[in-house]
């Protein structure tokens, strides 16, 4: 079996972009995990519909709506645009994006969940111990999370390395640049190269089955 | 000894339905606040933790001020350092014994006397979830007095534990009364308990302070009944020894003219012992004579009856001791007990415990 450069590219695009997207949002998806699982406040349905949205679109639509905004002439791309210059719209950026947006709800859901496992009891405990609220976040509803952390984690990653329909939209299908590996075997297909394509599916699997299988190790003991 | 600085409680607090209304001042080192589940004492004791934030008024901790609504003071919980014992000790899972005594210690790398105070040496490695029932809440004691607290709180810290269990943490209580000098606040539903702790007792129904005083004061108060349903059933009496004898096995205590004869206990002839006797251990019967191996048969008349949803309380006078007890309507109704009637008190002897002096 031999691996093309150009399969190459779309497996290390792919696996480049899920880990910078994990990168970009596990910081706001933590933040964002917390208020929906601790915390009272307006709005809260309204942030929890919003962030969720992308679960229930379809990735088409998710896409689209992404194109509006950051294109040229969108309220967020043509800002960037003014201001430095950049094109997001078909560049390796919106694919970043346009994954970001899709596996966010799978992070923010397993880190929910993770959080809400935590007894707010022990919490209590912790702050007449003496702890801020951001000692207890850290030295108790953390470490306590972890497992519906690291499960977010890589559900989402793995969403992200198989995102097809609002990278398609936002990124487009360029060989070498925005191509994807679902997106190389979207093409493949088209083209009929069905080696390719067996190649390609392979990979696909054995990465989802190596995700799934970690999740499963860290999260049930 | 010096004085325990005094803590002023004059707050509201509504959840749901329920409403805590207290004003009060604790003066004695250690308070007792006593109440049946669902009296508002769990939360009344959460109030003056920090979480929740009463609705209403002012929490003072000597001088200072920890919550006032007027003024809109309120100290977050990490700010106040009281110590707080949970009734399920709340230990931290992830964390060893060692870790969670270390969590609140102002100064982690010094050992707490609490370690040696509760004898835990031997568990700081452990994981909590390898600790027994009585191992855990003396570690969840260690952990709240090794953060160095200007008060102890006590959350039913024996409740999860069997009787046994009880008697054995008991003495580390009273030893942390004499090693630390910090107020501690006691909340049970057991006035075995607080007797053996507490120097002053608030008892607490339905979200309210009804009465207060020293413990045994509480119980001498001519309306027991209502103490005794309140607080979950014990009848304590303070009777004198007549005879001790180690090889019968019994001790027998002057009940007026009659005799109680309880196991045996060490106490001195003439020497006032406490005694606890649960409301449901005593059974009435109409007889005196009676062909059973229950010791004390004691006779009383019915001073009143207290007819409530599941249970009739009985009142009865026996000799210049009001003893409360739990019967079914229905034993009610057979026996046609009534105010005035003259009845016998049947009392195991093993089912009268003498409580810590």
């Amino acid at each position: 079996m031999r691996i093309t450069p150009a399969e190459v590219a779309a497996l290390s695009l792919s696996i480049k972009v899920a880990l910078l997207s994990l990168v970009i949002m596990f910081p706001p998806g933590l933040l964002i995990g917390w208020l929906l699982a601790k915390r009272t406040f307006r709005g809260k349905t309204l942030l929890n519909t919003l962030v969720m949205c992308p679960l229930v679109l379809p990735p088409i639509v998710s896409g689209y709506l992404l194109l509006i905004l950051l294109g040229k002439h969108g309220v967020i791309g043509g800002f960037i645009y003014r201001a430095f210059g950049i094109e997001i719209v078909f560049s390796q950026w919106a694919v970043v994006l346009a994954v970001s947006i899709i596996s966010f709800p799978l992070l923010v859901r397993g880190i929910v969940t993770g959080m809400e496992s935590v007894p707010v009891e022990l919490e209590n405990a912790a702050r007449t111990l003496g702890a801020s609220p951001l000692k207890v976040f850290w030295t108790i509803t953390l470490p306590l999370a972890y497992r519906g952390i690291i499960g977010g984690t890589i559900l989402g990653f793995s969403k992200s390395l198989g995102e097809f329909g609002a990278t398609i939209m936002v990124a487009g299908n360029i060989p070498g640049k925005t191509q994807t590996m679902a997106l190389a075997i979207f093409s493949a297909v088209h083209l009929g190269e069905d080696a390719s394509v067996y190649r390609l599916v392979l990979i696909s699997t054995v990465v989802a089955f190596v995700a799934l299988w970690l999740t499963e190790r860290f999260t049930l003991r | 000894m010096a004085d325990s600085p005094k803590i002023k409680l004059n707050f509201r607090k509504c959840l749901g339905n329920f409403t805590l209304e207290v004003n009060c001042t604790l003066k004695r080192k250690v308070s007792a606040f006593l109440g049946a589940s669902g009296s508002g004492k769990s939360t009344l004791l959460n109030c003056i933790s920090g979480t929740p934030t009463p609705d209403e008024g002012e929490i003072t901790f000597g001088e200072e001020v920890l919550y006032a609504s007027a003024s809109k003071i309120n100290i977050p919980p990490e700010k106040r350092r009281f110590g707080y014992v949970f009734q399920e000790g709340y230990l931290f899972p992830h964390l060893t014994v060692a870790q969670n005594i270390r969590y609140g210690q102002p100064s982690p790398r010094k050992s707490s006397p609490a370690i040696d105070v509760l004898e835990i040496s031997e568990l700081l490695q452990r994981y909590p979830k390898e600790l027994s029932g009585g191992q855990r809440q003396r570690v969840a004691i260690a952990r709240a007095l090794a953060m160095e607290p200007r008060m102890l709180l006590m959350d039913e810290p024996l409740a999860a534990l069997d009787s046994a269990l009880k008697d054995r943490i008991i003495p580390y209580l009273h030893h942390i009364k004499d090693a630390f000098d910090i107020p501690i606040l006691y909340v049970t539903h057991t006035f075995s308990e607080a007797m053996a702790l507490a120097d002053e007792a608030f008892l607490i129904a339905d979200g309210k302070i009804v009465a207060n005083g020293e413990p045994h004061q509480l119980l001498t108060a001519p309306s027991v009944m209502p103490i005794a349903q309140l607080t979950g059933v014990e009848n304590i009496l303070f009777l004198p020894v007549t005879l001790s004898d180690k090889t019968l096995g019994v001790t027998a205590l002057e009940i007026g003219n009659q005799s109680l004869v309880i196991p045996y206990t060490e106490a001195e002839v003439g020497e006032v012992v406490p005694v606890a006797i649960r409301a449901e251990d005593i059974i009435i019967s109409l007889e005196p004579e009676l062909p059973i191996s229950a010791r004390n048969i004691l006779r009383g008349a019915i001073q009143g009856l207290d007819i409530k949803s599941e249970r009739t309380w009985v009142s009865i006078l026996v000799e210049c001791h009001h003893l409360a007890v739990k019967i079914t309507h229905e034993a009610r109704e057979q026996m046609e007990l009534r105010e005035g009637r003259e009845v016998y008190c049947v009392i195991k002897a093993s089912a009268i415990n003498r409580l810590w002096d």
